[in-house]
């Protein structure tokens, strides 16, 4: 596919496959275009030429979509006035009913290592706080394709290697992550398979020096 | 521990709306704030309207313009064009904001989600319908005041009012065609072209309406052909425009409802992120704050003809740098020739604005949309300065030092202010307003006075955008100091001119007083706010 902004082409021929439970990183310098490759999966940016097929589908951006992709990507507005732990079950409640798939809210909490901190205000926490609860609210929503753009950023190098053993688990429950990241010792942990995109096309990296 | 899987069935909006209703903690003054804010908005608006619709019960009865008194057609259809730019300002402005737009949180939230587009998007929906409404309602009765003098009433309708019917049907008229504007930008969201054509054609209107009215008020047969159409309505043509008015809202309110679902999540979600950005902006009356969002909407995804940058440190070895520095402003404005056409348009603002509101063009009215827009026309020349107020990164890495980098970016504004003044003032003369041609070199001396408030306006403390904005109102008194004492700074630097206008007729010391008062102004403002750079 080809995708651009009106002044300017971002991507050119890029062509991509991701199988069911598998983890795709996709690295290459700042503007190579990596956020808007997340942007077209996830059916918010339309390319100018070719074609995405999204679970079978193109990205039809609607409920039934969003109730199978879950993305994050920019910090998102936080409901003043609501505690951390709220907007975790806020995130819940969009998508109940659901039977029996992941942990209660508080054990999210703890082990996205927010623990004592359920009540605090988002505003109030660190930028790696806020970032462990955006992947939390993406990881405690039912979801069969996860897009991440750069996960990793504000993340302290301990829990970037749990976070890596989360996605490994996800994928070991069928679901399939995309994920823009700079770190590749991070999209190593997750055992991701590596994708380059340079001069706007998308290649498997060679080997390091 | 953490699996895949997919939700069994969609939960409600409502549900999820209550939740979030019933655990979020408003603060009491969060309460007392709003509102204080609606009761001050409803204050000020009686109080600007209730001349307007005092006209409602002028006298009438006799048609046309014959047998009026205290209404001359110049000043209903200066009114007439007034409404009518104000309705094609306020469409301009709410396609800006969305029109559909959702909280900023709540795009971030309830958007990308499973819950049903449609039942997310019901509320913002119903509520810029029932906005549109609102502010329709009221164009419509204001449209109506405007022609009220020239208005023929039926018999029996009471010897001086307006009967209830035409101005409940003109509310109608008015909602209707308002809301039918309002939701065809909703329906033009998701297609930046038509958003484009929405926007010129709001453009169209307003300078049309603009020309007609100082058609109006420079001949008088333009008026009185105007207002003897007034004259024609009757109860069948206001209840015949009322029908067609319901009719296109009805069929707008349909196709918005079956385009919901289908609206992208990405263009709501710009949408919201830009309408709260600016209605927190708009509630701390951060006017910097406002430009540098519509500055940052404008420019965003455009491509840029880099161009070689002056040689002015080669002029002026010891100003240059600071030149060189503000440069970036004049630049940045010849690329944007839309908003020195916009500014030059303007100028026609306060001759209009005081034959609408008072009959004369010179006045309070006048002195006042004189003192405004001058103050808009300099702060257009003051971007770099607003943003590297809190952070001179970019100054001290020039090594360009506060002072004269200051009474550089002081010229634009001063050059800005000036010529508008100028413009409007000999626009005033040119349409008979105010006798004699050597208004606009008045407006020349007070030019560069006025531009210490831009030049202040830009300098009083934006907030970032990425911050959520001060915790309490308690904060919130500082913030519109702040923006008092910009108003009071230009109306000190422009008084002998405003004085002037107000009284209608200009003395010769006049102008060596306002040069001298223009001078201290801005040189005093200059030498206090690189102090406290």
């Amino acid at each position: 596919m080809r995708v651009g902004h009106s002044s300017f082409v971002v991507l050119e021929d890029v062509d991509l496959t991701v199988a069911g439970g598998e983890i795709v990183a996709v690295t290459g310098v700042n503007g190579a275009g990596k956020s808007t490759l997340l942007s077209c999966l996830a059916g918010l940016h339309r390319p100018m030429a070719g074609t995405v097929a999204v679970l079978g589908g193109p990205p039809r951006d609607d409920a039934a979509f969003w109730r199978a992709v879950a993305l994050v990507a920019d910090e998102p507005t936080w409901y003043p006035g609501l505690s951390l732990h709220e907007h975790l079950e806020l995130v819940r409640l969009t998508h109940e009913p659901v039977r029996g798939w992941c942990l209660p809210t508080d054990e999210l909490i703890e082990v996205f290592g927010l623990a004592g901190r359920a009540d605090a205000n988002p505003t109030d926490l660190s930028s790696g706080q806020r970032q462990r609860l955006s992947l939390a609210a993406a990881l405690t929503r039912p979801s069969r394709l996860l897009l991440l753009d750069e996960p990793e950023q504000s993340l302290d190098p301990a829990f970037r290697k749990d976070l890596a053993g989360l996605l490994r688990e996800y994928a070991g429950h069928g679901g399939t992550v995309v994920m823009a990241t700079h770190d590749l010792d991070f999209a190593a942990a997750a055992g991701a398979r590596l994708m380059l995109i340079a001069d706007g096309r998308m290649t498997r990296p060679g080997p390091g020096p | 521990m953490i699996a895949a899987a997919a939700a069994a069935g969609p939960p409600r909006v409502a549900a999820i709306r209550s939740f979030i209703r019933r655990r979020r903690r408003r603060p009491w003054y969060d309460w007392y704030s709003t509102g204080f804010a609606v009761v001050l908005a409803v204050i000020l608006l009686w109080d600007l309207l209730a001349q307007p619709f005092g006209r409602l019960n002028g006298p009438g009865g006799t048609g046309g313009a014959g047998g009026i008194s205290g209404a001359a057609p110049a000043q209903a259809v200066a009114g007439a064009a007034l409404v009518i730019g104000a309705a094609a300002g306020l469409l301009v402005l709410a396609q800006a904001l969305g029109p559909l737009a959702l909280s900023p949180a709540d795009a971030a939230w309830l958007l990308l989600t499973s819950l049903d587009r449609r039942d997310v998007l019901r509320r913002p929906a119903a509520a810029t319908a029932g906005i549109a409404v609102a502010a329709g309602g009221v164009l419509g009765v204001l449209a109506l005041a405007m022609a009220g003098p020239f208005l023929r009433l039926p018999n029996g309708a009471g010897a001086h009012r307006v009967p209830s019917a035409w101005l409940l049907l003109s509310a109608v008229g008015g909602a209707g065609f308002f809301a039918a504007a309002m939701l065809a930008g909703v329906l033009a969201q998701p297609w930046p072209r038509w958003r484009v054509r929405l926007r010129a054609a709001g453009a169209v209107v307003g300078v049309a309406a603009t020309v007609g009215a100082v058609a109006g008020e420079r001949w008088n047969v333009v008026s009185r052909a105007i207002t003897d159409r007034f004259a024609e309505l009757n109860t069948g043509s206001f209840g015949l425009i009322a029908v067609v008015a319901v009719v296109a809202a009805g069929t707008a309110a349909l196709l918005v409802r079956r385009m919901l679902p289908h609206l992208p999540a990405g263009v709501v979600r710009a949408g919201s992120a830009r309408a709260g950005t600016v209605l927190l902006a708009a509630a701390f009356l951060n006017v910097p704050l406002l430009t540098w969002i519509a500055e940052d909407s404008h420019w965003r995804g455009r491509r840029l003809d880099s161009r070689p940058w002056p040689r002015l440190a080669a002029f002026a070895p010891r100003l240059g740098p600071a030149f060189v520095l503000a440069w970036a402003d004049w630049r940045r404005l010849g690329r944007r020739p839309a908003v020195l056409a916009a500014l030059a348009v303007s100028a026609l603002a306060p001759a209009l604005a005081g034959a609408a509101f008072t009959g004369r063009a010179h006045g309070w009215v006048t002195a006042a949309v004189l003192l405004a827009g001058a103050m808009a026309a300099g702060t257009q020349g003051t971007a770099a300065t607003r943003r590297d107020t809190n952070d001179p990164a970019l100054r001290r890495l020039l090594g360009v030092d506060a002072e004269a980098a200051l009474a550089a970016r002081a010229v634009l504004p001063a050059l800005l202010g000036a010529a508008w003044l100028a413009l409007a003032l000999a626009l005033l003369a040119l349409t008979g307003e105010l006798p004699g041609a050597l208004w606009p070199v008045l407006g020349l001396a007070a030019g560069p006075g006025v531009a210490a408030a831009a030049v202040r306006i830009a300098r009083t403390a934006p907030i970032n955008p990425a911050d959520q904005g001060p915790d309490a109102p308690v904060t919130a008194p500082p913030w519109l100091l702040t923006r008092a004492g910009s108003v009071l700074l230009g109306l000190v630097a422009a008084w002998p001119t405003l004085r002037a206008v107000y009284a209608g007729h200009v003395h010769a010391s006049t102008f060596g007083a306002q040069l001298a008062v223009a001078a201290v102004v801005l040189g005093g403002y200059l030498m206090i706010a690189v102090r406290s750079a």
